[in-house]
C-alpha cells in the first residue's frame, strides 16, 4: 500500500525505526528502572496505574460500605466521615465505589486491549506477509485489509455504540466492542512491520534459503513490532477506559449498580446543577487520574524505545493517542 | 434573570414582533418597560417540555407532548364536570362519582354536544351537537365530523382501534347520521362506560370537511396532514410546530366556548430537566415538565416558582411476568411485594412526591379499594413466603427498567439491595425510552418496571385494561377466570351496586395474587411560575393549559 | 493534471469504502433488538396497526431486499426516515450538523492558535519556559475526560460563579434563531447585522468550545513541537541560526516546514470530532448531529443512525482528502 492510500494512511501507525527499533525487546529491566528513575513523570504513571490496580484489587477487603447495596437512608449525603465522598441518589457510597471500580475500568481496558493487539497482531501479520502473493491468500489479505478500512471509516464512538446495543448491555459486551475498533490499529501496525521486514534482503536470502513463515514471524517481525506495539497497547488502554466510561456515561454501558466511573459520572449528572457535585466530580477524577497514569506508561515505553525522543512523549504517541481518543 | 444578556430584550421585541409570539425572558429582562410588550407576555404561556409532540395525530401518537397539547386545538362531545380539589386550595378536578339522576349516570357536561341521550338498557347513545360551532378552518361542525372521526379511527387502525373496542362499537355503521345536528352509537351490548369513554383524551372530533380536502389517494384519511397539522374545534389553532423545538399555538377568538386566558401557548422542546428547572428558576418559562424529585425540591426556596402537587392517576409498578418461573408462583410474587421497600422509595428517591401505592388502580377511582393491601415492607414475610413456595434459597432473574425515568435506577438499585436479602438475585436491565416500550409490550421481561394510569376513571377500565386475561396491555401476562368473568361483569351491566361488587371482589383476588409489585402512586406535579393559576386536574395527567390563567 | 488524477484515485477509493460502511452498518443496526413500528404507534396500538406500519415502512421483507431498497432510495438522496422525530434524516442531519460544525471548527480554531504558538515556542528552546509548559499541559488535559470536564466546567462558571449562560443549547430561550443562511448562528447573526444576537449565541459557544478546546490543543500542541524540534536539527535552520537571522524569521522558517505535518493532525482530528462530539453536546443539550445519533442508536432508530454513520464517514473521508491537498500544496518540498 502506498502512502498515497486515503484515510487510514494518515492514522496508521508507521514503523519509526529512528536509532534502531529493537534495543527494547532484549533491554535488561534494570536499565529500564533506571531509565524511569531519572524520568519521574514518566515513573509517576506507573505508581498511579500499580495504586489504581492495587486498590481495586484490595477494595473488596478493606472495611468500605457495600458499593452496590443500597442504604435507603443515606440519600445524597455531601462527603462527611462516614461517607468520605458522599452518597449517591440510589443511597450507595461513593467512596467505595470509586475505590471499586478499577475492578471493572481496568479489567474492560486490558482486556478489550489485549485480545484486540494479539487478533489485530495475528492479522496484520498474516496479511503483511501474503499480500499481494496471489491466489486465495493473497484476495484473502487484500480483503482484510478493506475490511480493516472500512471499519475504520466508521466513526469510533458511534460504531461502539452500535455494538454494545447490538450485543446488549454489559461488560462483556463492551469488551468485544472496544475491541474491535481497535482491531484495525494493531493490524496496520504489524502489517506495516511485516511489510518491512519482507522487503529487507537478508529476508528474502533466507526466503530463498527456506526459511518459513513461522521463522520470519518469531525471528524477524515479532521483535521489531514489539515495542511499537506495546507502546500502542498502553496507549490504547487508557483510551478503552475513556471509551468504557464513556459508553456508560449515555447508559449503554455496565449494568447498574456495577461500580464503574463513567456510569457513576452519569448517574450524578442530573445533580450537578442542583448543586450537589459530589457524585460526579470524585469518579471523574479518579477516571482521569488513571488515564493520565496509563498515558504516561505509554509514553515511557515509547520514549525508551527511541532514544532520540527520550525526553518527552513522542509525535507518535500523541499522535495516536489524540487520533484515538478523538474518533 | 442572571444570564439575560445587556439588551437581549431588543432581539426579543424584533422577534415579537417578527412573529408575533412573546419570547421566554420578557418577565424577568432588568428594565424592561415597553407596557404593550409586556402585556403580550403577560398574555402568553411558555412551557418547557421534554419533547415536542411526536404527532399531533392522537391515531398516529400518544407520546408526552400529544397528551398535553392535544386538547387545546381539538375539542370532545362531552366532558366530566369539574370540582374544587378537596386536598389543593385553587385547583380543580374532574367530579368522578357516578350521578344517576344525569344521562348516562355520570356528571358530564357538554362541550360539542349540547345535551345527549343514554339508553336505559346502556346500548345506544344520542348526541345532539351545538349548532355554530366552528372550526379552525371556519367549517361548522356537523354530524358528519363525528361520523368521520369513528370511520377514521376504524380505517386507520391505530390507536383508534382500542378506543372503538373500548367503546363496544362493532363497526362503522354503529355511528350513525341522524341528521345534520344529531350523532348516534349502536351497541351490541349493554356498556356502562361509553358516556366517559365519549369524552376520552383520544376521542377528538376531526373537521371533516378539512380532512377530506386533504386527503390523497395514497393517504385517503389525512395522516400526513393531521401529523402536523391540526383540524379540530378546539380552543387553540395551530401557529407553527418545528419538532424537536416548539410547538406555537394561538388562542382562536371564534371559538365558541369560553375564551382561554392566554392567547399564545409556545411549547418549547428542552430535552435536559435540569435546564427546563433553570429557566423556570430564571423566569423564562412558567411551566416546567418532567422534573426530577430533587429538582422539584429545590423549588421550595424559589422565589418565582413553585410545585403544585395533586394526587393523580398516575402509578409506578414492577409487572410480574407470569410466565416466567418462577413468576408463576403467586407465593413467589408475594414475596417480592413485601421485599419493596415502599416507604423508603417514597422519603428518598421520590423526596415525598407521591404516596404508597396500595389498590391495583388509581385509589381515588371509584370502586378502589385498599383494604386488602397488605404489603408494607416485611423482609422476614417475604423470606417465609419464599420457603413455602419452595425457594428458600431464592432464584435469579432479570428487573428492566426505563433509562428515560431518572427515578427508576434508583429504585431498582434499592430493590435489588433488598432483595438480596431473601436470596434473589436481580441483575438489572436499563433500557433506552424507545426499547423499554417494545421490551413491555411484547412481555419478553420478567420484571419489568411500568409507569401508567388508566386514563378512563372507572373500576371496570382499569381492571380490564391490566388484568383481563385478553387484554393487550396486560403485560404481566394475568390470567385468572374468575377475575376475567368479575371484570366482564363489571362492564356489561349498568346496574351500579352489581358493578361495585364485582370489582371490589375482583381485588381482593388480585391482592392475593399480586401480579404487580406495587410501588407508589408519584402524582401529578407541576412547577410553574407562582403566578399561573387556574389548575384543572384531568385523569390523563394531562397539560390543560387551555384552563390557566395568570393570577 | 497530477493533482486531478490523485483526487479521482482517492474517489475510487472512498466509494468501496463507503458501500462498505454502508453494508456494514446496515447488518449491524438490524441486530438491535427492537422493532420501530411499536414503537411508533405506542403501548395502546394493535396488533393489526402494528403489522401494517411494518409493511408500509418494509419491514416485513427480507434484509437483503430491505438493504438494496435502502441503497436505491440512497442513491437519490433519501436516507429515510427517523421514526422517533418522523423527520426525513437528511432534513434533521441538515438541521443538527451546523451546530456540530460550528463547535467543532471554533474549539480546533481555538486549539490550532493556542497549541501551534505554544508548540512553535516550546520547539524551539526545548529547555525554555514554554517547554515546561507544554509539558505540564500536555500530560494534565491529555488525560481528561470530555463529558466530565464538560460537568466541571458547568459547575464553576454556572453553578457556583454564575458567569456564563446555563447549559441549554446552542441559544438562549429568549432569543429565537437568526434566518438561516450558514446554519451557524453566530454567523447568521452577523449576517443578519444582530450584534446582540451574535453575543447571545457566542455565550453558549463559550463552555462547549472551551471544552474541546483544553483536550485538544494536547496533539496539535504535541505535533507542531515534534516538527519543529525536527527541523532544529535539519540543515536550513541550523543554517539560518548560525547565518544570524532573528529568532522570528528563523521561527518562521521552522514553522512553514512544521505546517505539512500540523495541517495533517488537524484534518484527522477535525474528520474524527465531528463524529466525536456527542458526549460533550450531550452535556451541553446541544442539539447536534452527536446528540441525535446517540439517541437514534439507543432508540434503534436505523435511518437515523445509519444516516449518521454514513454522514460522518463522508465528511470523514472529504477532511482527509482535503487536508492532504494542502497538506501537498504548502510543503516546500511537495510533489506528487
Amino acid at each position: 500500500m502506498s502512502d498515497t492510500e486515503p484515510a487510514a494512511a494518515g492514522r496508521s501507525f508507521e514503523a519509526n525505526r529512528a536509532g534502531g527499533g529493537d534495543i527494547s525487546a532484549a533491554a535488561p529491566a534494570r536499565e529500564f528502572c533506571a531509565f524511569l528513575r531519572e524520568r519521574p513523570s514518566f515513573l509517576a504513571g506507573y505508581v498511579i496505574i500499580l495504586a489504581v490496580a492495587a486498590t481495586g484489587l484490595l477494595a473488596p477487603l478493606l472495611p468500605l460500605h457495600s458499593p452496590v447495596d443500597a442504604d435507603a437512608k443515606a440519600y445524597l449525603i455531601a462527603p462527611d466521615w462516614s461517607h468520605p465522598m458522599g452518597t449517591d441518589s440510589a443511597g450507595l457510597d461513593i467512596f467505595s465505589r470509586v475505590l471499586h471500580a478499577p475492578r471493572v475500568d481496568l479489567a474492560i481496558a486490558l482486556v478489550s486491549t489485549l485480545w484486540a493487539a494479539l487478533i489485530g497482531g495475528a492479522l496484520g501479520a498474516y496479511v503483511g506477509l501474503r499480500e499481494g502473493a496471489g491466489g486465495v491468500r493473497g484476495v484473502l489479505a487484500t480483503l482484510l485489509v478493506r475490511v480493516a478500512d472500512v471499519v475504520q471509516a466508521f466513526p469510533v464512538f458511534a460504531l461502539a455504540l452500535v455494538l454494545v446495543a447490538v450485543l446488549g448491555q454489559g461488560v462483556t459486551s463492551i469488551i468485544i466492542a472496544i475491541g474491535v475498533v481497535n482491531v484495525p490499529i494493531y493490524l496496520r501496525l504489524m502489517r506495516g512491520e511485516a511489510l518491512i521486514i519482507r522487503n529487507q534482503g537478508y529476508v528474502e536470502a533466507a526466503r530463498i534459503a527456506g526459511a518459513g513463515d513461522a521463522y520470519l514471524l518469531t525471528r524477524h517481525v515479532v521483535p521489531n513490532a514489539a515495542a511499537p506495539i506495546l507502546a500502542q497497547m498502553s496507549i490504547n488502554t487508557g483510551v478503552a477506559v475513556l471509551l468504557a466510561a464513556s459508553l456508560s456515561f449515555i447508559g449503554a454501558g455496565v449494568r447498574a449498580p456495577t461500580p464503574e466511573w463513567g456510569s457513576m459520572i452519569a448517574m450524578g449528572f442530573q445533580n450537578v446543577v442542583t448543586g450537589q457535585w459530589w457524585p460526579s466530580i470524585f469518579p471523574g477524577l479518579a477516571l482521569a487520574l488513571t488515564v493520565f497514569g496509563l498515558g504516561r506508561i505509554g509514553a515511557s515505553i515509547l520514549a525508551w524505545s527511541n532514544p532520540r525522543e527520550r525526553a518527552r512523549p513522542s509525535r507518535r504517541a500523541w499522535k495516536a493517542f489524540a487520533g484515538a481518543r478523538s474518533r | 434573570m442572571p444570564h439575560t444578556l445587556p439588551g437581549a430584550h431588543a432581539v426579543s421585541r424584533r422577534s415579537l414582533l417578527k412573529y408575533g409570539a412573546a419570547a421566554g425572558a420578557f418577565a424577568a429582562a432588568p428594565g424592561f418597560s415597553g407596557s404593550a410588550f409586556a402585556q403580550a407576555r403577560a398574555k402568553t404561556l411558555v412551557i418547557a417540555a421534554p419533547a415536542t409532540p411526536l404527532s399531533l395525530d392522537v391515531e398516529n401518537s400518544l407520546s408526552l407532548g400529544t397528551i398535553d397539547t392535544v386538547a387545546a386545538f381539538y375539542d370532545y362531545l362531552i366532558a366530566f364536570n369539574t370540582l374544587p380539589d378537596p386536598a389543593v386550595p385553587g385547583v380543580m378536578r374532574e367530579d368522578l362519582a357516578a350521578n344517576p339522576s344525569l344521562p348516562g349516570g355520570y356528571n358530564l357536561k357538554g362541550k360539542l354536544a349540547e345535551s345527549w341521550e343514554f339508553a336505559p338498557d346502556g346500548k345506544s347513545a344520542r348526541f345532539t351537537l351545538r349548532k355554530g360551532v366552528l372550526s379552525n378552518w371556519g367549517n361548522e361542525l356537523t354530524a358528519e365530523d363525528v361520523k368521520y372521526t369513528f370511520d377514521r379511527k376504524f380505517e386507520v387502525k391505530g390507536a383508534g382501534s382500542f378506543m372503538t373496542f373500548v367503546m363496544g362499537l362493532p363497526n362503522k355503521d354503529a355511528v350513525k347520521v341522524e341528521s345534520k345536528y344529531v350523532v348516534s352509537f349502536t351497541l351490541e351490548k349493554p356498556n356502562p362506560i361509553l358516556m366517559i369513554v365519549s369524552g376520552h383524551l383520544a376521542n377528538p372530533i376531526f373537521d371533516s370537511v378539512k380532512c377530506k380536502q386533504m386527503s390523497t389517494p395514497d393517504d385517503p384519511w389525512a395522516r400526513k396532514f393531521l401529523d402536523t397539522n391540526v383540524a379540530g374545534f378546539g380552543p387553540y389553532a395551530l401557529k407553527s410546530i418545528t419538532r424537536g423545538q416548539q410547538l406555537v399555538a394561538a388562542a382562536r377568538p371564534e371559538y365558541y366556548g369560553e375564551k382561554p386566558y392566554f392567547e399564545t401557548v409556545i411549547f418549547r422542546e428542552v430535552p435536559a430537566s435540569a435546564t427546563r428547572l433553570q429557566l423556570l428558576q430564571g423566569g423564562a418559562v412558567d411551566i416546567a415538565q418532567a422534573l426530577s424529585p430533587t429538582e422539584m425540591k429545590s423549588l421550595a426556596g424559589s422565589a418565582g416558582a413553585t410545585v403544585t402537587s395533586i394526587k393523580a392517576s398516575q402509578m409506578l409498578w414492577v409487572e410480574l411476568n407470569t410466565a416466567f418461573k418462577p413468576l408463576d408462583n403467586a407465593k413467589v410474587r408475594q414475596a417480592l411485594n413485601f421485599a419493596m421497600p415502599k416507604d423508603e422509595v417514597i422519603s428518598t428517591i421520590l423526596q415525598g412526591f407521591g404516596t404508597k401505592m396500595t389498590a391495583f388502580m388509581p385509589d381515588f377511582y371509584p370502586g378502589a379499594t385498599s383494604k386488602f393491601y397488605a404489603y408494607d415492607f416485611n423482609i422476614a414475610k417475604a423470606k417465609a413466603l419464599l420457603a413455602e413456595a419452595g425457594f428458600p434459597n431464592g432464584f435469579s432473574t432479570t428487573l428492566t427498567y426505563n433509562a428515560g425515568n431518572p427515578t427508576e435506577e434508583p429504585i431498582a438499585i434499592m430493590y435489588q439491595t433488598a432483595l438480596k436479602q431473601i436470596g434473589v438475585t436481580v441483575e438489572l436491565k436499563k433500557l433506552p425510552a424507545g426499547t423499554f416500550f417494545n421490551a413491555l409490550t411484547t412481555r419478553s421481561e420478567p420484571m419489568i418496571f411500568n409507569l401508567d394510569a388508566p386514563w378512563t376513571p372507572d373500576p371496570g377500565f382499569a381492571l380490564n385494561l391490566y388484568f383481563y386475561s385478553k387484554s393487550f396491555v396486560n403485560f404481566s401476562n394475568y390470567v385468572n377466570a374468575d377475575v376475567d368473568a368479575l371484570i366482564v361483569e363489571s362492564l356489561s351491566t349498568l346496574d351500579e351496586p352489581k358493578r361495585m361488587t364485582a370489582v371490589t371482589k375482583a381485588q381482593q383476588i388480585l391482592a392475593d395474587d399480586a401480579p404487580w409489585t406495587l410501588i407508589a402512586n408519584p402524582g401529578f406535579h407541576l412547577s410553574h411560575g407562582k403566578d399561573i393559576g387556574g389548575i384543572v386536574y384531568y385523569t390523563s395527567n394531562r397539560l390543560n393549559f387551555q384552563d390557566y390563567k395568570r393570577v | 493534471m497530477r493533482v486531478l488524477r490523485y483526487i479521482a484515485m482517492r474517489f475510487a477509493f472512498a466509494v468501496p469504502q463507503l458501500f462498505g460502511v454502508a453494508l456494514g452498518a446496515f447488518f449491524l443496526l438490524k441486530l438491535i433488538p427492537g422493532d420501530p413500528a411499536p414503537m411508533m404507534l405506542g403501548p395502546l396500538a394493535t396488533q393489526v396497526a402494528v403489522d401494517k406500519l411494518r409493511a408500509e415502512m418494509g419491514l416485513d421483507q427480507p434484509l437483503p431486499t430491505q438493504f438494496v431498497a435502502y441503497l436505491g432510495r440512497l442513491l437519490h438522496g433519501d436516507l429515510g426516515r427517523s421514526w422517533q422525530t418522523t423527520n426525513p434524516v437528511l432534513t434533521d442531519l441538515a438541521q443538527r450538523l451546523p451546530a456540530t460544525l460550528e463547535l467543532v471548527t471554533l474549539s480546533l480554531l481555538i486549539a490550532v492558535a493556542i497549541g501551534v504558538t505554544l508548540g512553535l515556542l516550546a520547539g524551539r528552546r526545548p529547555n525554555g519556559i514554554a517547554a515546561r509548559i507544554a509539558d505540564a499541559y500536555s500530560v494534565a488535559a491529555g488525560a481528561l475526560p470530555d463529558f466530565w470536564l464538560a460537568l466541571v466546567l458547568i459547575f464553576i462558571f454556572y453553578s457556583v460563579f454564575n458567569v456564563v449562560p446555563p447549559p441549554i443549547g446552542r441559544l438562549d430561550f429568549a432569543v429565537l434563531p437568526p434566518a438561516t443562511v450558514t446554519g451557524s448562528y453566530t454567523l447568521d447573526a452577523l449576517f443578519a447585522g444582530d450584534l446582540v444576537l451574535f453575543r447571545a449565541a457566542a455565550a453558549q459557544l463559550v463552555l462547549p468550545v472551551a471544552t474541546l478546546a483544553i483536550i485538544y490543543i494536547v496533539p496539535v500542541l504535541t505535533m507542531t513541537r515534534t516538527a519543529v524540534e525536527r527541523l532544529n536539527e535539519a540543515d536550513f535552520i541550523r543554517f539560518a541560526d548560525a547565518k544570524g537571522l532573528t529568532p522570528g524569521r528563523v521561527s518562521r522558517h521552522a514553522l512553514r516546514n512544521a505546517l505539512p505535518a500540523v495541517v495533517t493532525v488537524i484534518g484527522v482530528l477535525y474528520g474524527t470530532l465531528v463524529g466525536s462530539v456527542v458526549l460533550v453536546e450531550v452535556v451541553f443539550a446541544w442539539g447536534g448531529a452527536g446528540q441525535y445519533a446517540v439517541s437514534a442508536v439507543l432508540n434503534a432508530d436505523i435511518n437515523a443512525s445509519l444516516g449518521f454513520i454514513l454522514m460522518a464517514a463522508v465528511i470523514s473521508l472529504a477532511v482527509n482528502l482535503i487536508v492532504d491537498l494542502i497538506a501537498l500544496a504548502i510543503d516546500p518540498r511537495a510533489r506528487i
